[in-house]
């Protein structure tokens, strides 16, 4: 599977993101390649235990988070970070999760991309069912190679140029977000596990910034 | 979708028939031949590694239970999940000849076991079910497995496990089905089980029901043209 960079932009110092900062940034993408639109969502959930008893304890996971990908609609993932666990399975281990009633639905984030060509996604994250902005997501794809390792120069570059790009109208920065892959027992192989994971990442880093 | 599964099941008692001059798997076998010929030989082994999860003290809206299946009969072990409805109740769920219960199943890769229990399951019980398991299409599509129930004497430890009931198999009859069809698969289910006639009786759980008084019979006669090709 070809390798994915999960970025956010990064406003300087003082500012706050918006969807000003998205529109620049479609622009700079139009400036550098080919334009073919399309539309994309990852939906990103963090579910917490259902306690019978407020009173008592329970012996589980405090936090157990979850990503959905529109390109792959018959799968679904789970992350355990203190556990270090990625966990792939169908779409239908949402219902078997609903029936179990183990686990609410706390908060869940939407990824929403409008424009992107065969390398480069940009959209925003929100909060479901409110106008809440959290960040703006880019996620970039090199096509040929699937190995983590080979492929990171050749990433680290083009995001560069991009931010070269961006920068001559926009104030901020591009940031990747990588998670130690290793740790979670996930090889060089790029796979949807590893988007998994990186999904998960970047909402755990939106949910942590304080907003306006 | 939520699936339905009928459940006729039945235990099939070899060993009743100890006057007669076969063996004790005689009658197993005389149903892998049966049912040989009536799907056109398509059998394939089953050995399935069954861990059931309760869920811990205090963790849910109620007390829950989820099963992993592991299938050891590829190459490498294929992971399931999957959780078990009540069974359907009312008038209407007692007239009909089979248990209905919603199922629902995912694959999930092979941390399962390590994810269920992060997430404050505890293990009950396991087993191992070994026998073989045969697809039919029907009006709809119907499984029957043959298995015995084998019972694993230390964790995990499935290379040991022992037949809680040597030479008693357990057969299933099972068809999927929706809310708008169940009632096409249970004559589907029904109509089938009459194939089995001869050799066992199916019926919903907790029904018991005697042993086919023909049953020593059928079986000889199927072993003995079992023993011929069946193409």
């Amino acid at each position: 599977m070809p390798v994915k960079w999960l970025c956010y932009w990064q406003p300087s110092g003082g500012t706050t993101v918006s969807s000003q900062v998205l529109v620049d940034l479609i622009k700079s993408i139009e400036s550098m390649n080919g334009v073919r639109s399309g539309r994309w969502q990852v939906t990103a959930s963090q579910h917490r235990p259902i306690r019978r008893d407020q009173a008592v304890q329970v012996e589980c996971a405090r936090e157990l988070l979850g990503v959905a990908f529109s390109e792959a609609p018959n799968k679904y993932y789970f992350v355990l970070r203190p556990d270090h666990m990625v966990v792939e399975a169908d779409s239908t281990i949402q219902s078997i999760m609903e029936n179990l009633q183990v686990y609410r639905n706390h908060l869940t984030v939407v990824f929403e991309y409008q424009l992107g060509d065969f390398h480069v996604k940009a959209g925003r994250a929100v909060i479901a069912h409110s106008e809440n902005l959290r960040g703006i997501v880019l996620e970039v794809e090199y096509l040929p190679v699937s190995s983590l390792g080979k492929t990171h120069q050749l990433m680290q570059e083009f995001v560069d140029i991009w931010q070269e790009v961006a920068a001559q109208s926009m104030t901020g920065r591009i940031v990747h977000l990588e998670p130690n892959f290793g740790d979670y027992s996930l090889s060089d192989q790029y796979s949807w596990q590893h988007t998994a994971l990186q999904y998960i990442s970047l909402m755990v880093h939106f949910l942590s910034q304080r907003t306006n | 979708m939520h699936k339905y599964y009928f459940f006729f099941q039945r235990f099939l008692k070899t060993i009743f028939y100890s006057e007669s001059r076969f063996t004790a798997s005689m009658h197993v076998e005389a149903l892998q031949v049966l049912l040989q010929g009536l799907c056109g030989g398509r059998q394939e082994k089953l050995k399935i590694h069954e861990i059931c999860l309760k869920s811990g003290t205090n963790l849910g809206v109620e007390a829950s239970e989820v099963h992993l299946l592991c299938s050891l009969s590829q190459t490498d072990p294929v992971w399931t999940v999957r959780h078990v409805g009540g069974p359907m109740r009312g008038a209407g769920a007692e007239q009909l000849p089979a248990h209905v219960r919603s199922v629902l199943e995912s694959s999930i890769s092979s941390n399962a076991l390590r994810f269920f229990y992060a997430l404050g399951y505890k293990m009950d019980y396991e087993l191992v079910r070994i026998g073989y398991v045969f697809q039919f299409q029907r009006v709809v599509p119907i499984t029957v497995t043959a298995t015995m129930l084998c019972k694993v004497p230390k964790l995990h430890a499935i290379d040991e496990a022992i037949p809680v009931t040597p030479g008693i198999q357990l057969v299933e009859l099972t068809a999927p089905a929706s809310t708008e069809n169940y009632s096409e698969a249970v004559g589907a289910i029904s109509s089938f089980a009459e194939h089995l006639a001869p050799l066992i009786h199916l019926s919903k759980p907790g029904v018991p029901t005697g042993v086919v008084p023909t049953a020593s019979t059928a079986a000889a006669s199927l072993v003995s043209r079992g023993a011929m090709k069946v193409s």
